[in-house]
């Protein structure tokens, strides 16, 4: 068990591949700017155990942070059938793109779908928002 | 009964069998579409409009604006046109020629590299036409359709009843996914679902080809080798396989190599083709309209009649070293979809963006020119994933200008 699960608010290392959704695309059609779409891509899907050791249920927020950047999202279990530890899912969207290292290595390319963060209880605070 | 059919550019599907009914320019229904191809025919609009550091202004205005900083920038960045048509391109490649500019669109972070590698004859390829009538053995790497584009395989590469395919799904196809989660098409592969771990995918293809000539394939991962030689196995049955390649694998590849070794191993024993799984409804007419004029697919940079190419000039690492004094955004959002890390630099130059509609990149533009949804409000030609052209006509009529009458008078203002 590592270090971090004897802070007063439990924090894990996890690694997030990003992935496409039919509905969250389709809502991102009809208004970026719209709760329907916010509701749909500010979410982690993680391992049933990433959340028990996190203290969080499903629904609650969770902070996401890294060096470039902090982001509040809902945690959701991800239902797969093989056990994920470590490895959490999100749709592609702004609030991934929160998360997204510069360093390319100088090819161009960002790893859009292998973003290391911190994840914790947020603690009820609100998903963050973009607002234009 | 003659129908009308209209084509959706809500995908690089570009599905042409597409009804709608409409009335006062406004479109109640649509039939035949996915969900994402509604939505994006349906699309509400607000109100034409121009603006200029965030005050509406009127046309003249606005085009002015945006031709003055262009002219007053030393390396302007023109970016986007993933979802203009052909003709829009075309004045785009013109306009970045004109203005010195470093002229770049998304497959640059995306599947760039692979229609370069089709373009240059480096990988054999097919229509989906082809897969829809010929196809036996169909592979989903790195690709989910039924939430990219969501009519793939009910419309070509999987449930069609194809020319010589007459019985389908059932009994003459197979479809596999490989992918590091349970997408929504790995479901629908059920035991021909492949999951390997993240940049898994190099050592998951030279497994694969040791496997193809009878080799005892290892990963590093301890993949289950009975499983890699029964999926090869399959492979070397394929009369006319096909790989469709998506962003998961693009991503945790260094380089194409891997493909290429790929796609020589499979041709040695079976007969297979690679179609990448392209997003935006023509991003391979952008590589295929700046590959005949420059000899590049993208990441450009004109310099007195020359054209220099390389990394440096993709938008990511131009932004990130701040290379580039203002921008044209044409059709695209970086804000949003960018590493914040990279698009927060965007605050820093002006920035006009041409976009139907409002987006986090519009709202933070010094000009900003509300245009037509081209393929809904205005025609043109594009061409599709797997490099069939495709023409099509405006769906309803609008007072806003297209993309490529935008671009026109921005090239007049000059």
């Amino acid at each position: 068990m590592d270090f971090g699960s004897f802070l007063a608010a439990p924090e894990i290392k996890i690694r997030i591949v990003t992935y496409r959704d039919i509905f969250q695309d389709k809502a991102m059609i009809e208004n970026r700017f719209g709760e329907e779409y916010r509701d749909r891509s500010a979410i982690i899907k993680l391992d049933a155990a990433d959340l028990k050791q996190l203290n969080v249920k499903k629904g609650d927020t969770v902070i996401l942070s890294n060096s470039f950047g902090r982001i509040v999202v809902k945690a959701e279990e991800s239902g797969y059938d093989t056990p994920h530890r470590g490895l959490a899912y999100m749709p592609n969207s702004p609030w991934s793109n929160m998360l997204v290292s510069d360093e390319t290595g100088g090819t161009g390319v960002p790893k859009f779908k292998d973003i290391s963060v911190t994840v914790t209880s947020a603690k009820g605070e609100k998903v963050t928002e973009f607002k234009p | 009964m003659e129908k009308n059919y209209y084509v959706c550019t809500g995908c690089g599907l570009l599905c042409d069998d597409i009804e709608v009914e409409s009335e006062k320019n406004i479109i109640n229904k649509v039939y035949t579409a996915c969900r994402v191809g509604v939505a994006h025919m349906k699309e509400v609009r607000g109100e034409a409009g121009f603006r200029v550091d965030n005050a509406p202004v009127d046309e003249a205005t606005a085009i002015r604006e945006a031709a003055s900083i262009l002219k007053n920038a030393k390396n302007p960045l023109i970016f986007g046109l993933g979802t203009s048509t052909d003709e829009a391109q075309k004045l785009a490649i013109e306009l970045a020629r004109k203005t010195d500019a470093t002229l770049d669109d998304t497959s640059s972070f995306c599947l760039g590299p692979l229609v370069e590698a089709l373009l240059q004859d480096k990988i054999k390829t097919c229509t989906l036409d082809d897969v829809r009538n010929k196809a036996d053995v169909i592979i989903f790497w790195g690709a989910d359709p039924s939430d990219s584009h969501p009519r793939h395989l009910s419309k070509h590469s999987y449930f069609p009843r194809g020319s010589e395919k007459q019985r389908g799904w059932e009994e003459e196809r197979t479809a596999i996914a490989i992918d590091v989660r349970k997408s929504h098409t790995a479901k629908i592969c059920g035991n021909y679902f492949f999951q390997i771990p993240p940049e898994g995918d190099a050592e998951f293809i030279d497994a694969l080809i040791a496997a193809l000539s009878g080799k005892l394939p290892k990963t590093s991962y301890n993949y289950p080798p009975k499983k890699i030689l029964e999926l090869a196995n399959i492979l070397k049955g394929a009369k006319f396989g096909v790989i469709f390649a998506g962003l998961g694998l693009i991503y945790s590849l260094k380089d194409m190599e891997p493909v290429f070794r790929l796609m020589k191993a499979l041709n040695e024993k079976a007969n297979f083709q690679l179609v990448p799984m392209v997003g935006h409804y023509n991003m391979r007419g952008f590589n295929e309209n700046l590959y005949a004029e420059t000899g590049y697919v993208n990441r450009v940079k004109f310099e007195n009649g020359t054209v220099k190419h390389g990394p440096e000039y993709s938008v990511v690492e131009s932004l990130k070293a701040k290379t580039v004094d203002a921008a044209l955004i044409i059709g695209s959002d970086p804000l949003s979809s960018l590493p914040r890390s990279v698009s927060k630099n965007l605050l820093e130059i002006p920035v006009i963006s041409i976009d139907p509609c409002e987006t986090l990149t519009s709202k933070h533009s010094k000009v900003y020119i509300n245009t037509a949804i081209s393929g809904v409000e205005s025609g043109g030609s594009a061409t599709r994933m797997d490099g069939i052209k495709v023409s099509f006509k405006p769906v309803v009529e609008t007072a806003r200008l297209s993309d490529e009458a935008t671009l026109k008078k921005i090239m007049e203002a000059l």
